[in-house]
């Protein structure tokens, strides 16, 4: 993705985003340590306000207890009169400003009027203590915890916190001690004296506990019910584990069973009040099996610590706007040169090898760059002359070869029809240089009225050299034939003047023939040429006899056997150089000697020996498909037509 | 003034002035006031009574209707032999005792028709089969609710070591002041979870499998009441019914219902737990596909069983005929 930008931004870009990456670490692990130092302080600070809050509470308590206590130890000690028990019940509210109300339940004593109930009760009313007997009318105490727990547990207990209706639905909790008559196994029940207690100071104090500014604190009785709770409708109706029900959070339960057994501790839960995720400390009081909560959210718990990781964040996207500018700065400093150099280089490119490059100072790779691009100018101007020169000298040689072309070209006989005068044979001939000028030849002339002469050749060579060597054969070739007259004689004289002084060791593959146009007969000798093939009017094709001989102009007094051949009304004597057997296509086949008499054999039909030259070289040229012409190709076709009639 | 004392006069009060307070439309003046006393305090136990109120079902049939809740300082029952109150509910057991004690009364709905009353234990406690419960320190409900309780212990030989009265609370039980105690599962067992007990820690020993499985409340009036005013007994039973109907159908409306009357009457207790409360007696009272007796109905087999495992215990000596006690008989209410 950065491969498309420009370098000054990837630079840019790239530097930012290592920077990113380091300030991201520094930034998280601040987060993460001053987090957990936090949280440490916090636990600290949360479980020692639950320790303090919860020993309050049992301060309280403890003094609550030591005058129920004192009290049932005089009721204990004998005091049971009424007007006794009413004496101690006053004097215990009327000096505990912390007890609202005390009463003494008589057990119950079955008579023949049914069952008794008696319970003097003392309380505050008004500024004033008060008295009633709760024994008389419809209300039944002996079916109440506060008096059936410490009768049946045989041991004080606090009871659950309840809602008073009376003093404005205060929140009350009693402790009841069982007092007996006689100590001991057999002991028998005198009644239970009970003090009951307003919670609303507790209330307060927890409601005062505030822990940042949503942090809260509650208490629950042994049971897990809500005593104080910032939701009031929870308080003594809902308990942790019905919160837990009908919040479906099967993990607040497992830590409300840790806290109603008197654990305490420090975890992360998400509070009922807000919802919010939050950390909850909780501690125990021992005396009542209550369990003291404080609960602080995390966002406030974590606040400072995000304060300082924004600052730090803060701090860091400045750092980066200036480093950003800084960055691009530099960039903008190395590619400026480099622009410039870009700009000057397209012009160069355009073909301006004039144009100025800008000139560079110091000493560093741009600088260096510069001087490169100076020198591969004046490098690129020299060569660029060097490159006319040669194009031009080129060009004249290529003129040369035109002509020289134009020249080789005129050695062969290119008219046709060759000879119009007469009617006894039809002759064709073409010549394809490989390249602008090639070594083969072929050549026809009349030796007298009635003898005609073929030939046909391919010199060792290409080019220049081999039009120069054919030029030379086939002066000396007709020169020689005309004296000669034999075709094998022709070629033992031929090869020996050319093995004459043969310098450059050239030679060249040789086929000539003479036709006797009287009845047909034809002579032929060959010099390591393709033999020749013989087709006749119904189509059948075959090669001529091959015979002895060498390719001509290698080495001298080389003998060359003659062979004869009669050629009937419409039989074809065909010619051809390897140029043809051996062009090659895109594969690497040759076309041979089978596709060339299979094409042959095809053509025999045709009306003229222009048709079948030229149908056999579409043949090899479609073959090649294109492929780059390896060799010179040279066809020649002779049809006897019959003797001339006169 | 003492709590307790105010929290029930409170309460009373307050019942007293509900039907008023829940009729948003005054009953026809030729409405026939009837009061019902419930045998225990306010929740979803009595849901079907809440919404027949609500709901209107008792004044369409003319009947202006008015509740009362007791407990176990107030029996329902002598409610009804006071005369205080028209109609009254009981269990089976209990109304079988109290007829076979002389008071001339009779069955006039069978409202929950299963037992769903058990003996729950801790684990930790070592108490792994009922037998277990011998010399043990056992709590039960006193008066007439002991009744189904002290068939099925008799019956299985069993004698606790020591016997608690149990009230309102499951306190004592928690307090490991006994080692079982009475509940019923549609209450008490899940003020224990709701106190912190897991299920798995806690072993119980439902009635019904111990060869007690006789139905629990009843509409009762006293017999005569039955014969003067039939009809109205049967509009009574008939719109209560229909409370139950709606009730199934409606579960957060009667949730709703039950939870203005507990809050009014400053019952502590919550919503989570009267949900599970009429989720779990539900069943009970309105019978479904494979329940062999008809809601509303007291079966003549359950009667006949109830009857000859108290004769068998020796609690009661007497029992009148089925269609004596049950007069409206089967089928009568739907």
């Amino acid at each position: 993705m950065f491969s498309r930008l420009r370098i000054a931004p990837r630079l840019a870009l790239l530097t930012l985003l290592g920077c990113t990456l380091v300030l991201g670490a520094i930034t998280g692990s601040c987060y993460l340590f001053g987090s957990r130092q936090i949280e440490k302080e916090t636990e600290e600070k949360a479980k020692s306000l639950a320790v303090g809050t919860a020993n309050r509470i049992e301060t309280v308590q403890r003094g609550v207890e030591k005058v129920v206590r004192a009290s049932a130890s005089r009721i204990e000690d004998g005091e049971r009169s009424p007007e006794r028990v009413r004496m101690i019940l006053s004097r215990a509210v009327g000096e505990n400003p912390e007890i609202s109300g005390a009463a003494f339940a008589y057990a119950p004593e079955t008579t023949s009027g049914g069952m008794r109930l008696a319970a003097p009760y003392v309380y505050r009313s008004g500024g004033r203590l008060a008295f009633k007997d709760l024994g008389a009318g419809r209300y039944r105490y002996d079916v109440w915890d506060w008096y059936t727990l410490p009768r049946d547990l045989g041991r004080p207990v606090w009871s659950e916190p309840y809602f008073d209706e009376g003093d404005g639905g205060a929140l009350m909790v009693t402790y009841s001690v069982p007092v007996f008559d006689v100590p001991g196994a057999d002991r028998k029940l005198v009644g239970v004296i009970t003090c009951h207690v307003s919670l609303d100071w507790l209330t307060d104090l927890l409601r005062s506990i505030r822990f940042a500014e949503t942090g809260y604190a509650f208490l629950v009785s042994r049971t897990g019910a809500y005593i104080c709770h910032p939701r009031k409708d929870f308080v003594v109706r809902e308990t942790l584990f019905s919160a837990a029900e009908t919040n479906h959070r099967p993990e607040l339960r497992a830590v409300a069973r840790r806290m109603i057994t008197g654990e305490s501790g420090f975890i992360p839960l998400r509070n009922l009040v807000s919802q919010q995720p939050s950390h909850m400390a909780f501690a125990p009081v021992p005396s009542t099996g209550w369990s003291v909560s404080i609960i602080v959210t995390d966002a406030e718990l974590l606040a400072p610590v995000i304060s300082l990781s924004r600052s730090v964040a803060l701090v860091g996207i400045v750092g980066f706007a200036l480093l950003l500018l800084i960055t691009l700065l530099i960039a903008r400093s190395i590619t400026r040169p480099l622009r410039e150099l870009d700009a000057a280089t397209e012009v160069l490119a355009k073909g301006d090898l004039d144009a100025p490059l800008p000139a560079i100072p110091g000493n560093d790779e741009v600088a260096h760059l510069s001087k490169s691009f100076t020198h591969m100018r004046t490098e690129l101007k020299r060569s660029m002359e060097e490159l006319r020169a040669t194009t031009a000298a080129k060009q004249k040689i290529e003129s040369e070869l035109e002509i020289a072309r134009s020249i080789q070209m005129s050695l062969v006989p290119r008219t046709f029809p060759a000879f119009p005068d007469r009617p006894e044979f039809d002759l064709y001939a073409e010549l394809h240089p490989a390249r602008a000028i090639g070594g083969d030849f072929y050549d026809f002339f009349m030796l007298d009225r009635h003898r005609i002469c073929l030939a046909i050749g391919d010199v060792s060579d290409k080019g220049v050299p081999a039009a120069l060597f054919m030029a030379v054969v086939r002066t000396f070739l007709k020169a020689i034939w005309r004296d000669e007259e034999s075709p094998a004689a022709t070629l033992r004289k031929l090869n020996n003047e050319l093995a004459l002084d043969n310098d450059s060791t050239m030679f060249v593959t040789l086929l000539c023939a003479v036709v006797d146009l009287r009845d047909g007969s034809m002579r032929y000798a060959c010099g390591g040429h393709n033999l020749p093939f013989l087709i006749s009017p119904d189509g059948e094709v075959h090669q001529v006899r091959r015979l002895k001989g060498v390719p001509v102009g290698a080495m001298e007094e080389m003998l060359f056997e003659e062979g004869s051949e009669s050629l009937r009304t419409g039989d074809v004597f065909f010619l051809y150089t390897d140029g043809a057997t051996e062009a090659m296509n895109g594969a690497g086949e040759l076309f041979g000697d089978d596709r060339l008499e299979g094409e042959l054999k095809r053509c025999a039909g045709s009306t003229g020996m222009k048709e079948l030259v030229q149908g056999v070289r579409g043949a090899v040229e479609s073959f090649a498909d294109g492929a780059e012409q390896s060799d010179d190709l040279t066809l020649v076709a002779f049809r006897f037509t019959g003797p001339r009639r006169f | 003034m003492f709590p307790f004392l105010r929290t029930l006069t409170a309460a009373m009060i307050m019942l007293l002035l509900l039907p008023a307070a829940a009729s948003w439309a005054a009953p026809p003046p030729d409405a026939a006031q009837v009061s019902v006393s419930l045998q225990w305090v306010p929740q979803s136990q009595f849901a079907g009574y809440y919404l027949a109120l609500d709901k209107g079902f008792y004044r369409k049939r003319g009947l202006d209707v008015t509740v009362l809740h007791s407990g176990p300082e107030l029996n329902s029952m002598d409610r009804l032999a006071e005369g205080t109150a028209h109609f009254a509910t009981t269990f089976l057991t209990s109304a079988l005792q109290r007829r076979n004690s002389g008071l001339a009364m009779v069955n006039i709905a069978q409202i929950v028709n299963r037992s769903t009353a058990m003996l729950v234990a801790r684990k930790k406690s070592g108490i792994r089969s009922l037998r277990d419960l011998n010399g043990r320190r056992v709590s039960l409900w006193a008066g007439d609710f002991t009744v189904p309780f002290e068939a099925v212990l008799s019956s299985h030989g069993i004698s606790p070591g020591r016997r608690f009265v149990q009230n309102y609370s499951v306190a004592l039980f928690l307090h490991n002041g006994v080692d079982a105690c009475s509940a019923m599962y549609y209450n008490e067992y899940h003020m224990l979870y709701q106190a912190g007990l897991d299920e798995d820690e806690l072993i119980t020993f439902p009635l019904e499998k111990y060869g007690c499985n006789v139905p629990e409340d009843g509409i009762y009036c006293l017999e005569k009441t039955w014969k003067a005013t039939p009809r109205r007994c049967r509009d009574f039973a008939e719109a209560t019914m229909e409370g139950w109907r709606y009730a199934r159908a409606h579960p957060e409306e009667a949730l709703d219902s039950v939870m203005r009357r507990v809050t009014s009457a400053r019952i502590p207790t919550n919503r989570a737990h009267m949900k599970w409360m009429l989720e779990k007696i539900l069943p009970g009272i309105l019978a479904g596909p494979g329940d062999a007796w008809k809601a509303g109905v007291l079966s003549r087999s359950d009667y006949a069983r109830a009857v000859g495992l108290m004769k068998k215990q020796g609690l009661i000596r007497n029992a009148p005929e089925y269609h004596s006690f049950h007069p409206m008989g089967a089928g009568n209410v739907q």
